[in-house]
C-alpha cells in the first residue's frame, strides 16, 4: 500500500465510491440515513484518503476499491486510455433470454455506471470478442451500432470504438428519492396481495410498456403501441 | 461484395426412388455466417454435398461464389469443405496433412496454420489418428482455413464435441470470419448452439425449404400473440404460422412487424430462434422464403386443444 | 443489415491454371508408401531367393550338360543332381502366378477404396486439385510402378528359368509358350500386373469397401487369367499342324488328334479296339491308348490311321508375347479410364 492519501480525487471516482456505498446499502450494510450522509461526504470528497475513510467498515464489495481504480495520471476526466486492450471483458449468460447484443450493450453501461469504463476506454475490440465469446461478429457490430447511436461510443476508423460520454448523471439525491418512492410503491403492492414474483411480473410489463412508447416515439414519430397499463 | 455465395434453383436430389432434396430455391449472400437447420435426414448433408461438388443434382442446379459451378475447378479453388466427422488421412502426421493439403491447393497459408495449430496446442508430428476429437475437427477446420477460401461448409462439425471443443472450434471459425470476411454455411441439427453464431438462417424439414432469411430480419417479423383461446379464430387471415392452444389459453405464432397493432385483450411477445424454428417444424405447409409471403391459413376452430398446455 | 466484409486478398481470377500435376507426386508417394513397400519387399525376397536358386540350378544344368560321355554313371548322377532342381522350379511357376494378382489388388484396390470407405474422399474430392486429375494422378504413376517391377522381376525370373527349358537333358521340359511360364516372362508379367492394377482400382471404385474389393480383384483376375490360359492363347495366330506325333522342338502342343483312313475323327476308345483287336500286347488300359508311344503310333500309322498335331511353333513366342501384352495394356488403359469417368460422373 503506497501512501497517497492526500492525493485529489476526480468526478469520475466520486461517483464510482458513491455507486459502491449504493451497494453496501442495498446490501443492508448501510441504513438510509447513513447511506445519504456517506453519499453526501463522497460527492464533496477531496482526496483519496476522504474517500477511502468512507468504507472504513465496509467489506469488500468484490468491485474494485477505489485506490485501484487505475486512473493515468492526476486523474482528472478525459485523459487518455489507459494502455493497450480495453479494460473491460464481456461474457455471456446464454440462458438469460436476452438477445446476445443487448447484453453487451448493457454491459457497456453497467461498467459505465460503476466506473470500470471511463472517458476515452476502449471497447473491445470486435475479433477479441468474437474470439473469447464465440458469437457472431454481426452481434457485436449491433451492439456497439446501439451503443454509438445512444452517444455513448464513437469508433475511430482503424482504432477501434472509445467511450465519448458517460451515462446522463442522476444526482444521487434524485436517486435517493425514486428509491423512496419505489420502496412504497413496493409496500403497497404488497399490501394489495401481490407476492414477490407478482411484483417482477408487474414491473417487467410496465417497463416493457414505457420503453415501448418511448422507442416508438423516438424512431417512428409516435405510432400508437400497446397500452396494457400497469396497475398501481 | 453483393454476390450470393450459394445459389440454387429448384435444385433438387434424388437417390433410388426418394427425393432427399427438392425444389430447393436458396440466394445466401455473402458475408454472413448461415445456418442450415433441419431434423436428421431433411436434406442438409445432400445440399452441402450439391454445393462443394460431391453429389451431381438430379434437378435444378447450384452455383457457388457469384455463379461459379458447383464442383468447377473455380468453385473448387475459392471454398473449403469440413464433411461430417471431419475426415482426414488418419495414418498421416499433422505436419503431412498440412502438407498434402498445400500441395492439393493453389492457395495454402502455411504460416497461418502453423500458427493456429500451435495455438491450439496441436503438435504436428502426432499422427492425426491419435489426435482427440476436437483436435481433428480444429485441425480440419485450420486446413480448410488456410486455403483461404471465400466460402467455407461445414457439415455438422460440432456434433461430437464437447462443449469446450465445440467452443473453441466456433470461435476459430468466427476469427476466421471477422478477419478474413470468409462466409461461412454450417448445418446441424441442434440449434441452440447455433443462436449465437448465425445470422442467416435456412430451415429444411423433409427435403424442402421452409424458412430462409436474416436471422434479425426472422425474428422482426415474426412474434407471439398469447390470449383467450376462444379468440383464436379471429386470426385465421393473419399469416399464423402456429397454433399451441389449451382450453383457455393460446398462443399464435404470427408473422408481423412490431408495430403491427397487438389485439386488445392479447399480449405480444418477441420470438427467439429455437421457438421459431419449431413452430415451423411442425407445420410443413408454413414458409418463410424472402419474396412474396406465403402464409398458411390454419383451421383454429376445430374446438380441440392442439397442444395442451396447462 | 450491415454485413462484415473484408474484402479477401486480391482475388486470383477465375480463368485458373490448375494445380500442377507434379504436386500429387508427393501425396500418391506418401499415402502409398506402405503398399509400395510390401510390393519391393515380396519381389525382393522372391528376387533374391531366385537369384540364388538360380546360381545352383545354371551351375548343375552346366555341369550335367557338359559332361561326358553322357551314359556314364558319373554324368547320370550329375543329371538327376540338376534333375532336383526341376521340380521345384515348377512349383516356383505355379506360385508366381499368384504375384500379379496379389500386387495389382493389394496397390490397386485401396487406392479408391479405402477413401470411399473411411469418408476421406470428402476431403480429398473438395480440395483446389480437382477429383478426376486427382485420381488420374495417382492411379497412372502407381500403375507404372507396379508395372515397372512386374517388368523388372520377369526379367531376373527368365534367367532362372531358362536351364528348365533345355531340350539336351532327358526329361520333360517346358517351352517357352506353356501355359504355366509364358505369362511370368518377356512383357506378359509386367502386362498381368497392370491389369490386375487397373482392376483393382475399377473394383475399388465400384465397390467403395477395401476388403471387398480385394476379394473381388483377386476373383476377376484369376478368372481373366485362366480364360486366357486355357482359352484365348492358343488362337492368338492360327495354329499350325503337323501330320505326325513330333512337332517341332520348343512347339507348344495344343491338341493331338488320330483320323481314320476317310478323314474322320477317332476315338480314344475305338482306337484301343483297334489295339486290342490287332496288337493286343499294345494296348494299354481300357478306353485308352498310350499315349507318344512310338511303337503305337507306327503300328496305328501302318494301318491307316494319321496322327494330327496342332501346335504352335516355339518362334511365336514373342508375337503371342506381344499380343498378349497389347490386349492387356489396352484392357488396362481402359479400365483405368472408366475408373476415372467414374469418379468424374458419380461420387457421394
Amino acid at each position: 500500500m503506497y501512501s497517497d492519501q492526500h492525493l485529489r480525487v476526480s468526478d469520475a471516482e466520486r461517483k464510482a465510491a458513491s455507486g459502491q456505498l449504493a451497494e453496501h446499502f442495498a446490501a443492508g450494510r448501510l441504513d438510509q440515513a447513513e447511506f445519504d450522509d456517506r453519499v453526501g461526504r463522497a460527492i464533496s470528497a477531496k482526496t483519496r484518503g476522504d474517500l477511502r475513510g468512507l468504507f472504513a467498515d465496509l467489506s469488500e464489495t468484490g468491485a474494485p476499491t477505489v485506490p485501484e481504480l487505475p486512473r493515468g495520471g492526476g486523474g482528472s476526466p478525459g485523459d487518455g486510455p489507459r494502455g493497450p486492450g480495453s479494460p473491460i471483458e464481456f461474457r455471456l449468460d446464454a440462458a438469460s433470454g436476452v438477445p446476445t447484443y443487448l447484453q453487451l450493450v448493457h454491459q457497456v453501461e453497467h461498467a459505465l455506471r460503476l466506473g470500470y469504463l471511463t472517458l476515452g476506454d476502449q471497447l473491445p475490440k470486435v475479433r477479441d470478442v468474437v474470439a473469447s465469446l464465440a458469437i457472431n461478429p454481426n452481434t457485436v457490430l449491433k451492439a456497439y451500432k446501439e451503443l454509438e447511436t445512444k452517444g455513448l461510443t464513437a469508433g475511430r476508423p482503424g482504432q477501434g470504438t472509445f467511450i465519448q460520454a458517460t451515462l446522463s448523471q442522476v444526482a444521487l439525491p434524485e436517486l435517493a428519492g425514486l428509491r423512496k418512492a419505489l420502496l412504497g410503491w413496493l409496500t403497497a403492492a404488497d399490501g394489495a396481495g401481490l407476492d414477490e414474483d407478482g411484483m417482477v411480473a408487474l414491473f417487467t410489463s410496465a417497463l416493457r410498456d414505457f420503453h415501448e412508447r418511448r422507442s416508438g416515439s423516438r424512431t417512428r414519430g409516435g405510432a400508437a403501441s400497446s397500452e396494457t397499463e400497469g396497475v398501481a | 461484395m453483393n454476390m450470393n455465395v450459394v445459389e440454387a434453383s429448384g435444385l433438387g436430389k434424388r437417390y433410388g426412388g426418394t427425393w432427399a432434396l427438392r425444389e430447393c430455391t436458396l440466394a445466401i449472400p455473402a458475408g454472413h455466417v448461415a445456418a442450415l437447420v433441419g431434423p436428421n435426414g431433411a436434406g442438409k448433408t445432400t445440399l452441402l454435398n450439391l454445393a462443394v461438388g460431391l453429389a451431381e443434382p438430379s434437378a435444378g442446379a447450384v452455383t457457388v461464389l457469384g455463379g461459379r459451378p458447383a464442383g468447377s475447378p473455380a468453385a473448387l479453388d475459392g471454398i473449403a469443405f469440413v464433411a461430417q466427422d471431419t475426415p482426414l488421412y488418419k495414418n498421416l502426421s499433422v505436419a503431412d496433412m498440412l502438407h498434402v493439403t498445400r500441395n492439393l491447393n493453389r492457395r495454402f497459408d502455411q504460416p497461418y496454420a502453423q500458427a493456429r495449430l500451435a495455438e491450439l496446442g496441436i503438435p504436428l508430428n502426432r499422427r492425426a489418428g491419435k489426435l482427440s476429437g476436437g483436435q481433428q475437427a480444429q485441425l480440419a477446420l485450420t486446413l480448410a482455413l488456410a486455403r483461404r477460401p471465400r466460402l467455407l461448409l461445414l457439415d455438422e462439425p460440432v456434433a461430437m464435441l464437447d462443449p469446450v471443443a465445440r467452443h473453441d472450434f466456433m470461435a476459430l471459425m468466427l476469427t476466421a470470419a471477422v478477419d478474413d470476411g470468409v462466409s461461412v454455411l454450417l448445418s446441424s441439427h441442434v440449434l441452440t448452439e447455433l443462436e449465437r453464431v448465425a445470422d442467416y438462417l435456412i430451415l429444411l424439414s423433409r427435403g424442402r425449404v421452409q424458412v430462409a432469411g436474416e436471422v434479425d430480419d426472422l425474428l422482426a417479423s415474426h412474434r407471439v400473440l398469447t390470449g383467450p383461446a376462444a379468440e383464436a379464430g379471429r386470426y385465421a387471415e393473419r399469416p399464423v404460422v402456429h397454433v399451441r392452444r389449451g382450453e383457455t389459453q393460446a398462443h399464435l405464432l404470427v408473422r408481423a412487424d412490431a408495430d403491427d397493432p397487438v389485439p386488445p385483450g392479447w399480449e405480444a411477445y418477441p420470438v427467439g430462434l429455437e421457438e421459431l424454428a419449431l413452430a415451423y417444424l411442425r407445420e410443413p405447409g408454413a414458409v418463410a422464403l424472402p419474396g412474396p409471403v406465403r402464409g398458411q391459413a390454419l383451421p383454429l376452430d376445430t374446438g380441440e386443444p392442439s397442444e395442451v398446455t396447462r | 443489415m450491415t454485413t462484415l466484409t473484408v474484402p479477401a486478398r486480391p482475388e486470383q481470377d477465375a480463368s485458373l491454371r490448375p494445380v500442377p500435376w507434379r504436386r500429387m507426386a508427393w501425396v500418391t508417394w506418401r499415402q502409398h508408401r506402405f503398399a509400395l513397400a510390401g510390393v519391393a519387399a515380396l519381389l525382393g525376397a522372391l528376387a533374391v531367393w531366385l537369384w540364388l536358386e538360380g546360381l545352383h540350378a545354371h551351375h548343375a544344368y552346366a555341369a550335367a550338360a557338359n559332361c561326358h560321355p553322357a551314359s556314364s554313371g558319373a554324368c547320370g548322377t550329375l543329371v538327376g543332381y540338376f534333375l532336383t532342381y526341376v521340380s521345384t522350379a515348377q512349383t516356383i511357376a505355379i506360385v508366381l502366378q499368384a504375384v500379379p494378382a496379389l500386387i495389382g489388388a493389394f496397390v490397386g484396390a485401396p487406392v479408391l477404396a479405402r477413401e470411399m470407405e473411411t469418408g476421406t474422399f470428402r476431403y480429398a474430392w473438395t480440395q483446389g486439385f480437382g477429383r478426376w486429375r486427382w485420381t488420374l494422378a495417382k492411379l497412372v504413376p502407381l500403375a507404372i510402378a507396379v508395372a515397372a517391377a512386374g517388368g523388372a522381376f520377369s526379367v531376373l525370373f527368365s534367367w532362372y528359368y531358362q536351364p528348365f527349358f533345355a531340350q539336351t537333358l532327358s526329361f520333360n521340359a517346358q517351352v517357352p509358350l506353356d501355359a504355366g511360364v509364358f505369362d511370368l516372362r518377356g512383357v506378359a508379367f509386367a502386362a498381368w500386373t497392370l491389369a490386375a492394377f487397373a482392376i483393382g482400382a475399377l473394383a475399388g471404385m465400384l465397390i467403395r469397401r477395401v476388403v471387398t474389393a480385394l476379394a473381388a480383384t483377386l476373383a476377376v483376375y484369376t478368372g481373366l487369367a485362366l480364360a486366357a490360359g486355357l482359352y484365348l492363347r492358343e488362337h492368338y495366330l492360327t495354329p499350325l499342324l503337323v501330320k505326325n506325333a513330333n512337332p517341332p522342338r520348343f512347339a507348344w502342343v495344343i491338341s493331338q488328334q488320330w483320323y481314320a483312313k476317310g478323314g474322320q475323327p477317332v476315338s480314344q476308345s475305338a482306337l484301343s479296339q483297334v489295339l486290342q483287336q490287332g496288337a493286343p500286347q499294345l494296348a494299354g488300359g481300357k478306353g485308352g491308348i498310350p499315349q507318344d508311344d512310338p511303337t503305337v503310333n507306327q503300328y496305328l500309322a501302318q494301318h491307316g490311321y494319321t496322327l494330327w498335331t496342332t501346335y504352335q511353333p516355339g518362334s511365336r513366342f514373342w508375337p503371342f508375347q506381344w499380343i498378349e501384352g497389347g490386349w492387356l495394356l489396352a484392357l488396362s488403359v481402359l479400365l483405368i479410364a472408366a475408373t476415372v469417368w467414374l469418379v468424374r460422373r458419380r461420387a457421394a
